[in-house]
C-alpha cells in the first residue's frame, strides 16, 4: 500500500492556519474542488473548505422520498469531508439496485457496473491504483444473493476498501421481492405470495465466518452515528463491512419500527473472533456500532503506475521487458 | 536407399518429418518431446510440438507429436512418419491423432508386448527397438531416453544435438540424471538401423539461428506485457491456464500484479476496474469462462471501459473436449454479447502470431475504448513451437495509458465523458484528474454519464459507439493474405481463395502451397480481425475467387458469419469439421481440388 | 469518543459557530435533497417549497460564516458535535413518517417548523449553558433570529392550511401488493 488516509485519534481538532493544505480551499458548491484552488480571501483558513455538499453531484436522485439511502448518502459525504479526501482521489464503485446508484450523486470518480459485481471491480481497480481510496456499494439484493461469492472472497482477501451494503431487506428497483435478509414470513411480494420460507442472510455472521477484517452495523437513521463507522471503516487497513440498516419507505413500511428497535453495540468490538462470533450470534441484528476490528494483513497486490514509477522505474520496467524477451529464446 | 525409404520419402509432402513418442504416464513421452524439440532448435530447424494427453492429472497415457524440417511449421503432418511407442497403453486413444500409413515407420518395444490391431492394420513398417532392456542396462537409465537417441538417428537430428539438448531440459534434475540421459540416447541413437533413416543427418548449427522457443500461450502473455497490460485477473481454465502462470511471475518484473479472482464473473469485472482506474488489464480464460464473462464484456462496451479477454478455445458446448483444440467459439465471441455491443473480435493465427495479436488488442480496445476479445485455441496455446520472433517492431511497447488511450479533449468546460465526437471516441479520464470525475454506467447515459433512458442518448451513444468500430482505419493487419503462385500467369484459369481464421492459417498456407503445383493462383486470407469484419478489403481481396471457407467446427460458423454480412460471391464452399483431430493439409488440398473439379466439369 | 471537552457544554464562540454552521449546512443540504426528491416525484408545489427553505438555509450560513471573521473554528468530528436530541437537528427522512412522495405542502411546512423550533431550543440552551460567556451572548442573538424564522413559518402555515385542499389519491401507486 502506498498512501492510505491517515489515522487519526478521535477529537484531534485542527484548527485555523495549522489545517493541511488542501483543506484551505474555498469552492461553490457542488462543483468538485481540487488542491489547486486560490483560496477565497473572506473565510481563509478558518471554515473547512471541504463540505459534504462538495461531494454531491448536481444528478437529482430517484430514490423515494423518506428512503433510508438519503441517509447513507449524507452519512458518507459528511465523512469523505471530515476525513479530508479529495474527490479526485476517490473511486464509488456499486452494482445494480436502489442504493447502487449512490455513485451518480457523487462528485468523485464512480462506477455504476453489474448485478452483484460491485466488490470485483472495486477489487481490480484498488489492485491497480492503490493509492486511491475506494468504497464499494449496494444493496442487500445485489450483495448478498447475485453477489454472495464475492463477498464471501471480498472478505477473505482483505484488500483495503470498504464495502457499504444499504439492506432494506426488499429487491425495491425491482418493485419489492424479497431479498437474502427478508423474513420468511414476508408474504407482501407478489413473487412469493406465502413468504419466502427461507431463512434470512446474516450479514455480518457470515462475514466474520468469512474472514472479515472490520465489520460494523450502522442505521440510516442516525447519520451521526453513521458517521462515525464510515470514517472508521475508510481508514481500517484491509477489507471494511458496513452493514447499514437502510429502510424501504414503500415497499417495506413496516421499517418505521426500526428506530424504537435499534439500539447501541453495548459489549462490541470485539478484536476476538471468537468473541466476536457469540457477540454477533447473541445480538438481535439491530445493535450499532463496530462489532468486530481486527489488524490483519492487508492483501495488497499492487500495479506501480508510470507516473509513479518516474523515469528511471521505467526505464528499469522496460530493461526487465527486454529480459523477459531474451529468455524465451534459447 | 532401400524400397521402404523411397516408399516414405514419397509419401511426404515437404522436407518436414512427423514423429511421435507415446507411452503410458510416467513413461516421459512429453519429456523425449521437449528434448527432440530442443534437438530440433539446436540443429537450427523449426519445428512445433503439440501433446496430447488423458484427462488424469498424472498417470495416464500421453504422446508427443512433434513435426520439423527446415521451413516454419505452424500445423500437424497428414500423416506421421516416425511412431515411438514406449508401450501401448490406450494406443487406440492415439489412433486417430497419429496417422499411421503404409510409408510409417514404427519403433515398438517387443517388452510392451504386440503392437495393437490399429497398427497392424495400417501396414506400417515395424521395427523391434528394446528401449526398456536398453536402459535397463545402464544405471539411471530411462527408456524415454533410448527412445529419443534412436529417433534422433532416424529422423536425422546429429547426436551432439540431442546430447546438448538432454542437456538443458534436465539441468534441473542434478548431473546424475543427465549423465544417465546421455549414456542411454547414445546406445538408442546406436540401436537405430542406419538402413531405416528417413532423413541424411543434418549438421549441427553453430551458433543456432535467434528463434522463439515458446507456446501460444506464453506468447499471448508476451504481448500483453509488451502493450502495457499491468494488471491481469485470473481464474484457471483448461487450455488458458498457463497464459496466466506464464504472467503472474513476470508481471512483479515489469510493475504489475495478477489477482487470483473467485470465478470468471469477477475476474472480467476486476479487469474492467483497473481499466477504469487506466491500468490496462486483461484476462484469459476458455469457452464456459466467457460464457460467464459475457455480461462483464458488455459492461465494458457499454461503459467504454478498454479490456482484453483471451480465449483460448477449447472443444465445446459446456465442459467439452477441455484438452483438444475446436474453434468453435467464434459466434459466442461475435454474438455472445446481448443488446447492440459493437466490440472487437481478433484471432491469432499462429503460435508466435499469439504476441502480435494480443498486444495489436490492448491498443485496439484502449484506442477506441471498448472490449476486445482475442480468439486463441488449445493447438495454439499449449503447443510449443522454435518460430521466429515477432519482432518488436510489430508490438511496439506502450510507454503507459496515457499514450494507450489518447489525448483528453479540452473543448468543454464541462467535462463530458461521452461527448459525442466525429471518430466516436470521447475523452477518458481516470480517478485522481481533478474536474473530471464522472460515474461511468452499464445503463445508458448522457454526454456526461448521467443515466438516461431517452431515445436521443440512446441513439447517439449506439451510433458513437458503433462509429468509432467503423471509422477506424485498423491498417492492413486485419488479415494475411498470401499469392501462392508458380509465375505463369497465363491462362491462369479460375483464382482459388481460401479463407480462415486464427488458427486455421497453419492448414490453409501449407495446402495452398500444395495446390498450386496444379493450379496457378490460389491466394488464402487469413483473418485476424473479424469484427468489425473489414467487409470491403475481404471482399476486394477475394475478387472473382471460387472461395472456400475453412474452419475447424461443425457449425461452418465463420462461413455462415461471411454470409450473415453479405461478405462472400455466390457458389463460396465451407470446410467446417469440428474438433478435436487438428485441420490437416491434405482435406482442404481434397476440398478445394473437388471444387475446382466441379468447376472444370460445369465449364466442359 | 469522549473528547476533552466536557460533553454537552459549548465551551467556546468558535465552538458555538461550528455548530451553528454545521446546522445550517446540513439544514440546507436536507432541504435541497427534499426539494429534489420532491422535483423527481413530480410534487412540484412541496419542491418549490423546500427549494425556498434550503435558499433560506443558505444565507443563514452564510451570516454565520459572515459572523465567524476571523475566528478560528474547530474541526469537531460529524459525530461529535453537542446536539440535545441525539440526532444531528436536520434528522433524517426515514424517520419521519410525513416524508413522502405525496407529502403536502403543509406536512412541508410543519417539518420546516419543527426543525426551526429545534433549532431554537438549541441556540436557547446554548444561551444558558455555554460556558463561555461570549458563546451564551451570541447563543441568544442567534435564538432570536431562530424566533423570527419560526414566526414567518407559523405565518406561512396558517395561509397554507387556509388555501389547503385535501389531496386526490394516488391513482398510479407504487407495485405493491394489496
Amino acid at each position: 500500500m502506498t498512501e492510505t488516509s491517515t489515522t487519526r485519534a478521535p477529537g484531534d481538532h485542527t484548527v485555523g492556519a495549522a489545517s493541511p493544505p488542501r483543506r484551505t480551499g474555498s469552492t461553490p458548491a457542488r462543483q468538485p474542488p481540487s488542491a489547486e484552488h486560490a483560496p477565497s480571501a473572506q473565510h481563509r483558513a478558518v471554515i473547512p473548505s471541504l463540505r459534504a455538499q462538495t461531494y454531491k453531484s448536481h444528478i437529482k436522485p430517484i430514490w423515494c422520498p423518506g428512503c433510508g439511502h438519503f441517509g447513507v448518502l449524507a452519512a458518507l459525504t459528511k465523512t469523505l469531508a471530515y476525513l479530508e479526501l479529495p474527490p479526485e482521489r476517490i473511486a464509488v464503485v456499486s452494482g445494480i439496485g436502489c442504493s447502487s446508484r449512490l455513485p451518480a450523486y457523487l462528485s468523485v470518480h464512480g462506477f455504476h457496473g453489474l448485478h452483484g459485481r460491485a466488490l470485483p471491480l472495486a477489487a481490480g481497480l484498488k489492485a491497480a491504483r492503490p493509492e486511491l481510496t475506494v468504497i464499494a456499494a449496494g444493496g442487500d439484493g445485489d450483495g448478498f444473493s447475485i453477489g454472495g461469492n464475492h463477498f464471501l472472497h471480498a472478505c477473505r482477501r482483505n484488500q483495503d476498501f470498504t464495502y457499504i451494503v444499504m439492506d432494506n431487506e426488499v429487491y425495491g428497483m425491482t418493485k419489492g421481492q424479497a431479498s437474502p435478509t427478508t423474513q420468511p414470513d414476508w408474504h407482501r411480494s407478489k413473487l412469493t405470495p406465502h413468504g419466502t420460507g427461507v431463512r434470512r442472510f446474516q450479514p455480518a455472521a457470515i462475514a466474520l465466518a468469512a474472514g472479515a477484517s472490520f465489520i460494523a452495523r450502522g442505521f440510516a437513521g442516525d447519520p451521526a452515528g453513521l458517521t462515525r463507522l464510515l470514517a472508521a471503516a475508510i481508514e481500517h487497513p484491509g477489507f471494511a463491512f458496513v452493514h447499514v440498516l437502510s429502510p424501504c419507505r414503500t415497499f417495506r413500511a413496516e421499517h418505521h419500527a426500526w428506530k424504537q428497535l435499534v439500539h447501541p453495540c453495548e459489549r462490541g468490538p470485539a478484536e476476538d473472533i471468537a468473541r466476536a462470533a457469540e457477540l454477533i450470534q447473541r445480538d438481535d441484528g439491530m445493535a450499532l456500532g463496530i462489532l468486530f476490528e481486527q489488524q490483519i494483513p492487508v492483501y495488497a497486490p499492487a500495479v506501480t503506475t508510470a507516473a509513479e514509477q518516474g523515469q528511471s522505474d521505467a526505464a528499469a520496467s522496460a530493461a526487465a521487458l527486454a529480459a523477459l524477451e531474451a529468455e524465451l529464446c534459447r | 536407399m532401400t524400397d521402404a525409404n523411397e516408399r516414405a520419402a514419397a509419401a511426404r509432402t515437404d522436407a518436414s518429418l512427423s514423429v511421435a513418442v507415446t507411452g503410458a504416464g510416467g513413461s516421459g513421452a512429453v519429456t523425449a518431446g521437449l528434448i527432440l524439440l530442443e534437438a530440433v532448435a539446436a540443429a537450427g530447424l523449426y519445428g512445433l510440438l503439440r501433446r496430447s494427453a488423458g484427462p488424469q492429472i498424472r498417470g495416464g497415457e500421453s504422446a508427443a507429436l512433434l513435426r520439423f524440417g527446415p521451413e516454419p511449421i505452424h500445423c500437424a503432418g497428414d500423416r506421421c512418419d516416425l511412431l515411438a511407442a514406449l508401450d501401448w497403453a490406450n494406443h487406440a486413444r492415439f489412433a486417430d491423432e497419429i496417422p499411421l500409413d503404409a510409408a510409417s515407420l514404427v519403433l515398438a518395444d517387443p517388452a510392451a508386448g504386440a503392437p495393437p490391431d490399429a497398427v497392424s492394420a495400417s501396414a506400417a513398417r515395424v521395427r523391434e527397438a528394446g528401449f526398456a532392456a536398453s536402459a535397463r542396462e545402464r544405471e539411471g537409465g530411462r527408456a524415454n531416453m533410448v527412445a529419443v537417441g534412436a529417433v534422433g538417428a532416424l529422423a536425422g537430428l546429429p547426436l551432439e544435438a540431442l546430447l546438448d539438448a538432454a542437456g538443458r531440459t534436465l539441468s534441473g534434475k542434478g548431473e546424475a540424471v543427465v549423465a544417465a540421459a546421455h549414456a542411454c540416447i547414445d546406445a538408442g541413437f546406436a540401436l537405430a538401423d542406419p538402413a531405416d533413416r528417413l532423413l541424411a543427418t543434418v549438421e549441427l548449427y553453430v551458433p543456432p539461428p535467434e528463434r522463439w522457443h515458446i507456446t501460444g500461450n506464453e506468447a499471448a502473455g508476451l504481448g500483453a506485457l509488451r502493450a502495457g497490460v499491468r494488471f491481469v485477473a485470473a481464474y484457471p481454465i483448461t487450455p488458458a491456464s498457463e497464459m496466466l502462470e506464464w504472467l503472474a511471475p513476470r508481471l512483479p518484473r515489469v510493475g504489475g500484479t495478477l489477482l487470483q479472482a473467485e470465478d470468471e464473473l469477477a475476474s472480467v469485472n476486476m479487469i474492467v476496474g483497473s481499466a477504469f482506474g487506466g491500468v490496462p488489464a486483461l484476462t484469459a480464460t476458455s469457452g464456459p469462462g466467457l460464457s460467464l464473462m459475457q455480461e462483464g464484456i458488455g459492461l465494458a462496451v457499454a461503459s467504454e471501459t478498454p479490456i482484453v479477454v483471451v480465449n483460448v478455445m477449447r472443444g465445446g458446448p459446456s465442459t467439452g473436449i477441455p484438452t483438444k483444440a475446436e474453434q468453435s467459439d467464434l459466434n459466442a465471441a461475435l454474438y455472445g454479447l446481448h443488446g447492440d455491443a459493437p466490440h472487437l473480435v481478433l484471432a491469432a493465427l499462429d503460435i508466435a502470431d499469439c504476441a502480435h495479436t494480443v498486444a495489436w488488442a490492448v491498443r485496439l480496445a484502449w484506442r477506441l475504448q471498448t472490449a476486445a476479445i482475442v480468439l486463441s485455441d488449445q493447438s495454439l496455446g499449449q503447443s510449443r513451437a522454435v518460430c521466429d520472433p515477432v519482432s518488436q517492431a510489430l508490438t511496439r511497447p506502450a510507454r503507459d495509458a496515457t499514450e494507450l488511450r489518447g489525448p483528453l479533449l479540452n473543448s468543454d468546460a464541462v467535462y463530458r465523458r461521452y461527448a459525442i465526437t466525429a471518430d466516436g471516441v470521447s475523452p477518458m479520464s481516470v480517478p485522481g484528474e481533478a474536474g473530471r470525475a464522472y460515474t461511468a454506467d452499464g445503463l445508458e447515459h448522457d454526454t456526461e454519464g448521467a443515466p438516461s433512458s431517452r431515445a436521443a442518448d440512446h441513439a447517439a451513444q449506439l451510433d458513437k459507439r458503433g462509429r468509432k468500430l467503423t471509422v477506424f482505419d485498423f491498417g492492413p493487419d486485419w488479415a494475411e493474405i498470401l499469392d501462392h503462385e508458380d509465375g505463369t500467369e497465363a491462362d491462369a484459369g479460375p483464382c482459388l481463395c481460401i479463407v480462415t481464421f486464427g488458427a486455421g492459417r497453419g492448414a490453409v498456407v501449407e495446402a495452398a502451397e500444395r495446390l498450386r503445383r496444379d493450379h496457378p493462383r490460389v491466394r488464402t486470407i487469413a483473418l485476424r480481425l473479424l469484427a468489425p469484419l473489414q467487409r470491403t478489403a475481404l471482399m476486394a481481396a477475394m475478387r472473382d475467387a471460387r472461395v472456400l471457407v475453412v474452419e475447424q467446427n461443425h457449425g461452418a460458423q465463420l462461413f455462415h458469419y461471411l454470409h450473415a454480412e453479405q461478405a462472400l460471391p455466390a457458389g463460396a464452399r465451407s470446410l467446417a469439421r469440428p474438433g478435436p483431430l487438428p485441420l490437416r493439409p491434405a482435406e482442404i488440398v481434397a476440398a478445394a481440388t473437388a471444387l475446382l473439379a466441379e468447376d472444370r466439369h460445369d465449364r466442359d | 469518543m469522549k473528547t476533552s471537552m466536557q460533553a454537552g457544554v459549548v465551551e467556546s464562540v468558535g465552538e458555538l459557530l461550528a455548530h451553528a454552521l454545521e446546522l445550517e449546512y446540513a439544514s440546507q443540504a436536507h432541504y435541497e435533497q427534499l426539494a429534489d426528491s420532491m422535483a423527481v416525484h413530480h410534487n412540484t408545489a412541496v419542491a418549490e417549497l423546500f427549494s425556498r427553505l434550503a435558499v433560506l438555509s443558505g444565507e443563514h450560513a452564510a451570516t454565520v460564516a459572515a459572523r465567524a471573521g476571523d475566528t478560528a473554528l474547530p474541526r469537531i468530528p460529524p459525530w461529535e458535535f453537542k446536539w440535545e436530541c441525539p440526532h444531528a437537528p436536520e434528522g433524517a427522512d426515514c424517520l419521519d413518517p410525513a416524508v413522502s412522495y405525496g407529502m403536502s405542502t403543509v406536512q412541508a411546512i410543519e417539518l420546516a417548523l419543527h426543525n426551526e423550533r429545534r433549532g431554537h431550543a438549541y441556540y436557547s440552551q446554548v444561551a444558558t449553558s455555554a460556558s463561555a460567556p461570549e458563546a451564551r451572548g451570541l447563543a441568544a442573538e442567534m435564538a432570536a433570529e431562530e424566533a423570527e424564522h419560526i414566526l414567518m413559518l407559523e405565518q406561512m402555515l396558517t395561509e397554507e392550511r387556509r388555501a389547503y385542499r385535501d389531496a386526490p389519491d394516488d391513482l398510479d401507486p407504487p407495485h405493491t401488493p394489496a
